[in-house]
């Protein structure tokens, strides 16, 4: 523990082998291919597709931040929403000026300390990044020693907490009547730059010794632990990190709605992330990734079944929720006929690529 | 000095006392086997030495450190590995990931340096997986390196969970049952495999069986359990005119 992480790294050596490895650089490429689409649908689309872009990003950041937790250390935690709620109130607070935060406060007002205090976004999205990891370690401490769903209950049970804490902190949360007038600073690059810097984190991590520590824990924890894997400092770290970029995601996606209420972090919004995860594959990144990007779009689509439908020859009022119903039988469907997903743990890489590729090539040249 | 010493330990389950007063000795380089029919307390007694189970009386030393009341993982730090009976190998891993992760408890990088790459981390992740492929070449594995490790016949999820237990460098072994479900001449084959790695990564070795005949030609020293009580301790040949020892296993073997 006595390395120093930062005066270690030589950026030379760090930047040669980022470009000699061949993978990496396909992984280059890949960002910037798809930094250039993103720029592309942000001149092409409309407003309302451009926030679907923009919560499609939100979603990768939190389902992945849920992955690690869920996936990859196996912990069933469902307190995704109170992270989120942290990370969202501490950006919001953070970054209304003054004037906003007096036009929200008007049934008490706000305690000075906070009333007067203006940061910039990136600043407020660090911070709130920061509170819901210092709010994981708090949370993480006690309940993590519990296991399966004791240990759900409890996460849930925080999540709960975390919600009528904020309704009721009238002076600082503005209660109930929730905040609103957030500063419109959130746009695609934000939401994709922080959705790619968290895959790139994620795959790193995972693919490093933390990683492959975090997922024995995973398969055989009595195994884990004979083998010199401390459990506890595992579970912290991980439960830790994903808090952070859960606080990141939930600060990205109150800054994107504009308003913000304690109302809006229910367990509804956990659920939805868990959907992602398990639609993707528990425990695979990619499979993550491309689930939130389906689910988001989706979730979309489906509004239409909430509103009322004319076929023609058959008219159905409106009946809110068939959404979800809809959603949740597509949901089963997944899980029946994959299992686990839609990559289970696999993972996509520029290898299997390779190989399936060169495959079709062999398949074609038989024929 | 012993390197490995239980001081009169005993585990009790509510009513049922599967180990009492047990008291080991392990010297250093010594092999020993602990044996006994079912249910006789052997892999309770690992339980309690590695960390799984509090004694309910009496002390575990290492080394003349009492780690009684230390945890699973931070025993294996200090130089205990141990293998399961009941097979424990992380499934959805490969069989070289296995090995590399048993490697973890050494590797002295915060998270952090592996994440971005440091090149200290860089450096030791490249001997971590050195050192994995040399195991498994050892154990002779190398060849379904990146199997699933669940896809493995049963052999060789034995053998691999041997080299696991190597990979967090220790000084002493415990094996549990490392024979079970093998014939005579496999189990043959791996007490000289097991005398061989005791040399190679100068081991103390603390061996489970179930048979007393596979552990005669390479033990020292024999703990004989029956209903956790040590009924007889010595080299093979005393263990094997014991009488107490013979009643034991009449019927068993
Ligand atoms: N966690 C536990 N709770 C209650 N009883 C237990 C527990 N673990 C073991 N026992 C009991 O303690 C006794 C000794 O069990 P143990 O597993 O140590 O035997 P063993 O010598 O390893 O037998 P085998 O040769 O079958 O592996 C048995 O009667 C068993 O049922
Ligand atoms: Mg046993």
């Amino acid at each position: 523990m006595k390395e120093k992480t930062l005066d270690t790294i030589s950026w030379k050596w760090w930047l040669k082998n980022l470009f000699t490895n061949k993978n990496s650089l396909y992984t280059i490429i890949a960002i910037i291919v798809t930094l250039i689409i993103i720029g592309v649908l942000n001149k092409t689309l409309d407003n309302y597709q451009i926030r679907i872009l923009n919560l499609c990003a939100i979603y990768i950041i939190l389902a992945l931040s849920m992955n690690l937790i869920n996936g990859f250390v196996g912990l069933f935690s469902l307190g995704h929403a109170g992270f989120m709620a942290v990370g969202a109130y501490t950006c919001a607070l953070l970054t209304m000026s003054p004037e906003v935060k007096q036009m929200n406060f008007f049934l008490k007002p706000m305690v000075p300390w906070l009333a007067n205090v203006q940061v910039s976004f990136p600043t407020g999205v660090l911070m709130a990044g920061i509170m819901a990891a210092l709010a994981g370690a708090i949370i993480g401490a006690p309940v993590l020693r519990l296991k399966d769903d004791y240990l759900a209950i409890a996460t849930l049970g925080f999540a709960e907490i975390i919600r009528i804490v904020f309704t009721n902190l009238q002076s600082i949360t503005n209660g109930a009547l929730g905040l609103k007038g957030l500063p419109n600073t959130v746009n695609v690059w934000w939401t994709w730059g922080i959705a790619i810097a968290t895959i790139i984190f994620m795959i790193l991590l995972i693919h490093g010794s933390y990683g492959k520590a975090f997922k024995a824990i995973r398969e055989d924890e009595i195994a884990a632990e004979a083998m010199g894997i401390g459990l506890f400092k595992h579970k912290m770290m991980a439960f830790i990190i994903g808090s952070f970029f859960a606080g990141i995601g939930g600060a990205l996606l109150g800054h994107l709605m504009g308003t913000i209420d304690p109302l809006m972090f229910r367990f509804l919004l956990t659920f939805n992330i868990v959907l992602i995860v398990v639609f993707g594959g528990i425990g695979s990144i990619t499979g993550n990734v491309i689930a939130a990007v389906i689910v988001t779009i989706m979730m979309e689509v489906l509004r239409v079944l909430d509103g009322r439908m004319d076929f023609g020859f058959i008219e159905i009022q409106g009946i809110p929720g068939l959404r979800m119903v809809v959603f949740s039988i597509m949901l089963m469907a997944v899980i029946l006929f994959w299992q686990r997903g839609l990559m289970g743990t696999k993972e996509f890489s520029w290898a299997w690529l390779k190989r399936v590729s060169r495959r079709m090539v062999f398949r074609t040249k038989d024929c | 000095m012993a390197i490995l010493r239980t001081d009169n330990i005993t585990m009790k389950f509510g009513g049922l006392t599967a180990v009492s007063n047990l008291k080991i000795n392990l010297e250093e380089n010594q092999i020993v086997g602990l044996i006994g029919p079912n249910g006789a307390g052997k892999t309770t007694a690992f339980n309690m030495i590695t960390g799984v189970y509090l004694p309910t009386e009496g002390k575990v030393f290492y080394k003349d450190m009492d780690i009684t009341r230390k945890k699973p993982h931070e025993i294996t730090q200090f130089g205990i590995a141990r293998t399961f009976q009941n097979i424990r190998l992380f499934k959805e891993l490969t069989v070289l990931d296995n090995v590399f992760v048993a490697n973890h408890l050494r590797l002295k990088s915060n998270w952090v340096s592996s994440v971005i790459k440091t090149p200290r981390y860089i450096t030791k992740e490249k001997e971590m997986h050195i050192k994995s492929l040399e195991l498994l070449e050892k154990v002779g594995l190398i060849h379904v390196k990146d199997e699933d490790s669940y896809s493995l016949p049963y052999g060789m999820q034995r053998r691999l969970e041997i080299a696991r237990a190597l990979a967090t460098d220790p000084k002493v072994l415990l094996l549990d049952e490392p024979a079970a479900g093998m014939n005579p001449q496999e189990s043959q084959d791996l007490m000289g495999f097991i005398a061989r790695i005791r040399d190679d990564f100068n081991l103390t070795i603390l061996m489970i069986e179930h048979h007393m005949q596979v552990v005669m030609g390479v033990c020292e020293k024999i703990y004989v359990l029956d209903y956790g009580i040590t009924i007889a301790e010595g080299n093979p040949f005393e263990i094997q005119n014991n009488q107490k020892v013979i009643e034991a296993y009449l019927g068993v073997d």
